[in-house]
This record gives C-alpha cells, sequence and structure tokens, in this order.
C-alpha cells in the first residue's frame, strides 16, 4: 500500500475503479463501456439523497428572484457589498442560495480514477480483444483520444448538449455574468475535453444525464409554489408578480401592461394575425 | 510566519489552483458561501498556514453540504 502511494497518489483511486469496472465486467457480464455507465450510476445513486435536498432548495429560492433582482439593482456598482448584501438575504430568509461544494467533490475521486484508468486500459490483456472497448459500435474505442474517430465527435456535441442542460438544472443563481459563465463553459471546454479518453466523455454524459433526470422527476414529483405557465405568443399575457417560469429564477423584468381592450375569450379563439412587409420595399 | 512555514501553505494554494482551473472549470458550479470554498481555503492557507489554513478549509467543505444555510463566512 505504501509502495503504491509512494509511486502516485491516485494509484490507489485507479485500482478501486478498476475493481469496481472490473466486477461490472467480469462478474455482471456488461462490456466495458457500459461498465462505465453503470459505475457513474452507482455513483450518482449513491449521491441521490444530496443532489435531492439541492435540487428541492433550488426551487425554493425561485421564490425569492424579484426580491434578489432588486438588491442587485440597488448594489449595481459594489459588486462586494452586492454579494454581502445577498447573503444576508439567503440567511434572513433560510434559503439556500446555489450548490454545495461537496456532492460535486465527492465526484473528483471518481473522475481522477477514471482517467488514470481509461489512460492505462488499452494496456490491459482483458482489453486487447477486438471490439471489446467499443460503444454502440460508433466508438470503436473507449481508451483512445474522443477525437481518433468520427463517432468521437458525436459525442462531444451529446456531451456539450447534456452539459448545457445540466447546467440549467444545477444552476439557481440569478447573477447574469454567471449564468453566462455557466452556458459558454463547455463549449471552450470541448477543446480539452477532446483530448480526453472517449470512456471519460461517456461518464460525463452519463452523469449529466442522470442531472437532468434528477432535476425533470423532481420537478414533476414537488410542485413549485408557483408553477410556470408556459407561454407562446398566442397566449395571454398575465400580470404575474415575480416571473415564475424558467429554471434558474432569473424573472423578466417587464412593466404590468395594461389591461387588454379586448375580451381575453375573443382574444384567446381569434388566431392573431401577423402583417408581413412585401420584401419588394426591402433592400 | 518565516518563508520556511510559508512555503508548504503556497504549495497548496498552488493544488487549490490547479483545482480551479480544471476540476473547477470542468464542473462549473455556484458555491453557496461567500466567499466560496476555494477561495476561502485559498485565503485560509495564506492566512493561517498550511495545518491550521487547510483544517480550516476542510471543515468549510464538510459544512458546504446541501443541509446547511450557506451565507457570508469569511476567514477569521
Amino acid at each position: 500500500m505504501i509502495h503504491l502511494l509512494a509511486s502516485n497518489p491516485l494509484t490507489p483511486l485507479e485500482h478501486a475503479a478498476r475493481h469496481v469496472l472490473n466486477w461490472l465486467h467480469f462478474s455482471i457480464g456488461l462490456p466495458w463501456a457500459w461498465s462505465i455507465v453503470a459505475l457513474t450510476v452507482i455513483v450518482r445513486m449513491l449521491l441521490v439523497p444530496l443532489t435531492v435536498k439541492q435540487i428541492h432548495s433550488m426551487q425554493n429560492l425561485q421564490r425569492f428572484a424579484p426580491q434578489m433582482k432588486e438588491i442587485q439593482k440597488k448594489y449595481k456598482g459594489d459588486k462586494q457589498k452586492q454579494n454581502e448584501e445577498l447573503m444576508k438575504f439567503y440567511r434572513e430568509n433560510s434559503i439556500n442560495p446555489a450548490a454545495s461544494c461537496l456532492p460535486m467533490l465527492a465526484q473528483l475521486p471518481v473522475f481522477l480514477a477514471l482517467y488514470y484508468s481509461l489512460k492505462h486500459f488499452a494496456r490491459e490483456p482483458a482489453a486487447q480483444h477486438p471490439g471489446s472497448l467499443d460503444f454502440l459500435h460508433f466508438i470503436p474505442s473507449i481508451a483512445a483520444h474522443t477525437t481518433t474517430h468520427w463517432g468521437g465527435y458525436v459525442l462531444l456535441v451529446v456531451y456539450v448538449g447534456s452539459q448545457l442542460a445540466s447546467s440549467y438544472y444545477m444552476s439557481a443563481s440569478v447573477d447574469k455574468m454567471q449564468r453566462t459563465l455557466l452556458m459558454v463553459m463547455p463549449v471552450v471546454f470541448v477543446f480539452v475535453i477532446a483530448r480526453f479518453p472517449a470512456g471519460l466523455v461517456l461518464y460525463w454524459v452519463t452523469t449529466n444525464l442522470w442531472t437532468v433526470g434528477q432535476g425533470l422527476i423532481t420537478r414533476r414529483l414537488m410542485p413549485k409554489a408557483q408553477p410556470p405557465e408556459k407561454r407562446t405568443s398566442r397566449s395571454p399575457r398575465q400580470d404575474d408578480g415575480d416571473g415564475g417560469g424558467g429554471g434558474n429564477g432569473a424573472s423578466p423584468d417587464t412593466p404590468p401592461e395594461k389591461p387588454p381592450a379586448q375580451p381575453q375569450a375573443a382574444r384567446q379563439q381569434a388566431p392573431r394575425k401577423v402583417r408581413r412587409k412585401k420584401k419588394a420595399g426591402r433592400r | 510566519m518565516n518563508t520556511a512555514l510559508r512555503a508548504p501553505a503556497y504549495l497548496a494554494v498552488g493544488l487549490v489552483w490547479l483545482y480551479r482551473a480544471t476540476f473547477g472549470a470542468l464542473f462549473p458550479t455556484t458555491c453557496k458561501y461567500h466567499p466560496s470554498c476555494s477561495e476561502y481555503a485559498v485565503q485560509a492557507l495564506k492566512t493561517h498556514g498550511l495545518f491550521r489554513g487547510g483544517a480550516l478549509a476542510a471543515w468549510r467543505l464538510l459544512r458546504c453540504n446541501p443541509w446547511s444555510r450557506g451565507g457570508f463566512d469569511p476567514v477569521r
């Protein structure tokens, strides 16, 4: 054990991951790629109590979005003061403003273990059998760099989509910059991730999809205090105080509209006519 | 604190920065505390050294769980 620690502090982690993957592959009979998916699911299942609590507190947070926006407006120039006031507001109202670091950090060892284990995967005798490292016939080897095959590019696209969706569900911040950063990050990091083994991206996609599924299920099981209404361009505007909709608690700052002159029922029945300008007049 | 005692603390600060640039960036999230856990760790390590600062940072990480309230929590 000591010599393992001396050689590389992450070696025990790698061994633990390999042990679980071996068990899933040899005892349960799953292919290597699906063993990674199963390992991810096991880890996320263990983290369910932590993440469900987190999603509930985010839903609770959405009720306070208008007051929080008010604070943000008030201290627009002083970022430090704005943060402190927001934190004070959270404390006064007994709400959790954002995600906790502990559940996220709990995934770090799994991530590192998988990274090292996949790095050395191709050398393993068990993985020498042709096609044993393939995933759904479009990724020939989960141990190779993602961009070595066209299938890897498909996986990267799926990763970006899943990461954006998972950020949408896991971010309750009303700070525009933070939200933008969360949305831009996956697109920027796709260039870094392209150098990673495809199996690691597979882990990522699985964990993101789990987050999205968990978010959808929790939202369905636990209705919000003010359920969001889907608005289309044809549905009448409602003067709700705090917006209600949206996954991240941000509500648009639109002033209440004047009551419509036309009765609502008539407006709903009659389709709205959209007048278009003639193209000939345009340059 | 003299330089010899500070060196390991600064090494740990480097590790926090490494974490921020890699895993922290790859799994973006917002911390419920202010300053955030990683910022708190950097401040604690710089102010109190490796052992006390490290212990403070570890204690903060444990407190940053879904059951805690979060809020303004500077290094003291």
